[in-house]
């Protein structure tokens, strides 16, 4: 009889937590929260954005600990390893053996991290969780091609590991290959190293991290300038960051699209730009708004694609503009009406005097509209389109 | 372990909390901008003390409604039904108020949708029989919301009043309310016949502007709101659309004389409905726009022949004070089908709102309940409010100032001072069973 808790239960539990953590719909302020817990997303988040949140902590905690217990994260936590394990016991190829495949996690993962460093985290979207949790995201909205692109990363993984049993947690996966890196620098750090590693493998590990940080930097500063997305414009949620270092930074994970509460974060999929799929994108047909008193967005992104913002802050966050056109507005046809006025919560809509005498018709105040999209709702006739923003935001 | 090693651990671990604890990544607002000072209209603030004096009683009665539109006149009516005696007091010369006197035609909202998502007809009772007598003196348009013409409106309303037996009161203004105590025992009315009292047993408020709950001391909110004034054009139908140089004008919308229009002003922001100096300002300003409007259409090819009809006699206030009463209605309540125990009624919805984030159509907008105890103020036992100035959030302003509400909690406030006067109850102490039954025997329509 195994005692209980075993570690191998645990680790059951824990899938079990972030298969429901990452379900749609969201959990409100902890939708997705198992992500903020991976350290290489939050490695790559703060080294790019040279900038901490609260939530991080819970990264650097796991971090801490993985400097104490090799790979503790993938032993005691990881849903992808638990699957990962099991799809690996069938076992298809018996004679199969991992020894002569070099350990490609351990090089994604510095060089994920120095190419954060001068502008792109180059691998965070190989982060297991990430792809465990935007597996799930795709439930969330209707399929398209781009959504079941996305659904296939987790099935794929598996798909290898019946093949190659154990590849993907021992040699490919970079979270794995970070923790790898964290011992081999606490062996560094204390000058002495567990019997296992010997001088020439010290050796090799400190080039290794040299020449993968390296690759990483110079990397960061090229390969941004060739995944620039098109200039098509689409609405972004608010606090978004600028769009190609969003691009860049989103892990897919679908957090902001199962928090929303109004339901108009979807997916993008823009086929003529493929950098850009799966990021979120705000839509307004669906006759939703961006609520004024909600952050979530901003909250459940573990990544720091869309930053954290106040309430208050929201009149200063601009997600889009409008375009109201007066010939079919009901006011100017001097039917009683203004709604839009009415639900506009940043005070953006004055009703003044119209082009004619007696008439009097909307006007959009650009310097308060943040486009939030309540007014287009509202409009009885429907005759507010969005437009993109007017103002750029603050931020980003 | 080691000495060394704890130290590294303690540094190590220290850091860390120290990064962690310097989380503060968040967008924060700028500057909170000023709000705009209030202007106040009122004189220099110089008083005098009028002399006491003696005032003659023109009536004792039971019923005492002030305020003769919508909702004063079905509650006078409701009230003189259940066989009290009712006094109604109006301060221009027609029933009506805005409906016919501020030719605001559209009786709104007749219609809503209900648990099953059918669109029905919620508008019975003695708003109903308005809407049945002029439809057979085919003056009304439409068969939901429909739109009539005031001066039929202002004929069947003195006509209902004359057969329910009710002692008129035109050209008298309610300046005061007759307090003793927790009760009032009348208003005071100024008329050229100089001041007067009318002693009541009940008095029901529908003057719109809450008047006599104001001067009965009641707690209420003030809402400034935009102030309109509406006309009508007539000729509206010889206007010839081929001549050269036609061009496409506002001239409003059919009522149903042929060849006249009615034209809505929505006017300016944030007016005070309850200031004179403002709403004789705004009544010249409008007057004068309406009139240099009509010019400009006449002088556009193809309107040669349009003339402007009237200036509505009185002036659009929409919004002014509002009762805090017992219950406060919300827009959640008229939302969600809530039922009420002491419901009065029933009314629609005529316009697109937002709710919980989401767009819900004029089509898909539920009816709702009026509760009883949103026309019963705080303080003052028997006193009645209905009209646009009942207990109500501003977020269902939209719904609760339009003339198929003030309809609805007119016949309510009417019903109930009746029934309270024949039972010897007191207003809050009413059955509310008895008053629903009451209220379906005239015909009110409860879903």
């Amino acid at each position: 009889m195994k005692k209980w808790p075993d570690k191998s239960n645990i680790r059951i539990l824990c899938s079990l937590i972030f298969i429901l953590l990452a379900l749609p719909p969201g959990w409100k302020e902890i939708t997705g929260l198992s992500a903020w817990l991976s350290p290489f997303i939050m490695l790559n988040s703060v080294i790019l954005l040279k900038s901490l949140v609260w939530l991080n902590s819970l990264g650097l905690i796991i971090l801490i600990l993985c400097w104490f217990n090799k790979r503790w994260f993938c032993r005691t936590m990881c849903p992808v390893g638990l699957a990962c394990d099991a799809v690996s016991k069938f076992k298809i190829r018996k004679n199969f053996s991992l020894g002569r495949i070099p350990r490609i996690g351990r090089w994604l993962a510095i060089i994920s991290l120095g190419a954060a460093l001068t502008g792109i985290p180059l691998f965070i979207l190989l982060d297991p969780i990430s792809i465990f949790n935007s597996f799930f995201s795709v439930f969330s909205k209707e399929l398209s091609i781009v959504a079941i692109l996305s659904f296939s990363g987790l099935p794929l993984l598996l798909l290898i590991n019946i093949f190659f049993p154990g590849i993907w947690c021992a040699r490919i996966c970079p979270l794995g290959g970070l923790q790898d890196e964290l011992i081999e620098i606490k062996a560094a750090f204390y000058k002495k190293r567990p019997r296992d590693i010997n001088h020439k493998k010290a050796i090799s590990a400190g080039r290794r991290i040299f020449v993968a940080w390296g690759a990483g930097v110079i990397s960061g500063l090229i390969i941004p300038g060739w995944l620039k997305s098109s200039s098509a414009s689409y609405f972004k949620p608010p606090a978004s960051i600028e769009k190609n270092m969003f691009n860049t930074l989103c892990i897919r994970c679908g957090n902001c699209i199962k928090a929303c509460p109004s339901k108009i974060i979807i997916h993008h999929s823009d086929k003529s730009d493929p950098v850009s799929w799966m990021t979120p994108e705000i839509s307004f047909k669906s006759y939703g708004y961006c609520l004024e008193d909600c952050n979530l967005c901003g909250a459940v992104c573990p990544s720091g694609a869309i930053s954290p913002f106040s309430i208050t802050a929201k009149k200063d966050l601009f997600i889009a503009s409008i375009e109201i056109d007066l010939e079919k507005c009901l006011l100017t046809n001097q039917t009683e009406c203004e709604r839009c006025k009415t639900v506009c919560s940043y005070d953006a809509i004055l009703i003044i005097q119209g082009d004619l005498p007696l008439i009097m018709k909307p006007s959009v105040d650009f310097r308060k509209c943040v486009g939030c999209g309540a007014c287009a709702a509202a409009c009885p006739p429907l005759v507010i389109k969005m437009v993109p923003p007017v103002i750029n935001s603050c931020y980003g | 372990m080691k000495r060394r090693d704890f130290v590294t651990n303690i540094m190590l671990t220290s850091g860390a909390l120290g990064l962690g604890i310097s989380c503060n990544r968040k967008i924060k607002p700028s500057d909170t901008e000023n709000t705009h000072p209030e202007i106040s209209n009122s004189g220099d603030g110089r008083t005098i003390t009028e002399p006491a004096r003696q005032i003659p009683v023109l009536a004792e009665t039971d019923v005492l409604v002030i305020g003769g539109g919508p909702a004063g006149t079905a509650a006078a009516i409701a009230a003189a039904r259940t066989g009290v005696e009712t006094w109604l007091v109006e301060r221009y010369n027609h029933l009506g108020g805005l409906w016919t006197g501020g030719l605001v035609l559209p009786l709104l909202s007749t219609h809503a949708i209900d648990k099953q998502k059918r669109w029905k007809q919620v508008i019975y009772g003695i708003g109903g029989e308005m809407w049945d007598r002029l439809k057979k003196l085919n003056m009304s348009i439409d068969s939901f919301n429909p739109v009539i013409d005031p001066e039929a409106g202002k004929y069947i309303l003195d006509e209902m009043i004359s057969e329910a037996g009710i002692n008129m009161l035109y050209h008298a203004w309610a300046v005061n309310s007759i307090m003793d105590g927790n009760l009032i025992r009348g208003v005071i009315v100024e008329s050229k016949s100089g001041r007067m009292a009318i002693l009541a047993k009940v008095v029901i408020d529908c003057t719109g502007d809450g008047d006599v709950f104001h001067r009965a001391g009641e707690n209420y909110s003030t809402m400034k709101y935009h102030i309109g004034l509406v006309h009508r054009l007539g000729n509206t139908d010889r206007i010839n659309s081929k001549v050269p140089g036609f061009t496409k004008m506002n001239i409003g919308n059919p009522t149903p004389i042929p060849g006249v229009n009615w034209v809505n002003m929505r006017g300016k922001d944030d007016q005070d409905g309850i200031d004179v100096m403002n709403l004789s300002q705004l009544q010249m300003e409008y007057r004068k726009e309406i009139w240099e409007n009509y010019e400009k259409i006449k002088q556009t090819p193809g309107y040669e022949e349009v003339f402007l009809l009237d200036t509505a006699p009185q002036i659009g206030v929409r919004m002014s004070r509002i009762l805090d009463g017992r219950y406060k209605l919300t827009l959640e309540d008229s939302m969600t089908y809530r039922s009420f125990d002491d419901a009065i009624g029933i009314s629609g919805a005529w316009t697109t709102i937002l709710y919980n984030g989401k767009r819900v159509s004029r089509n898909e907008r539920p009816m709702w309940q009026i509760p009883y105890r949103s026309l019963l103020p705080k303080k003052t036992e028997n006193l009645l409010v209905a009209g646009r100035c009942f207990c109500f959030e501003e977020g269902l302003v939209e719904d609760t100032r339009i003339i198929g509400t003030c309809l609805v909690t007119g016949q309510g406030a009417g019903a109930a001072a009746g029934l309270a006067i024949k039972e010897g109850k007191k207003l809050k102490d009413i059955d509310t069973k008895k008053l629903k039954n009451l209220l379906l025997k005239q015909g009110v329509w409860f879903g």
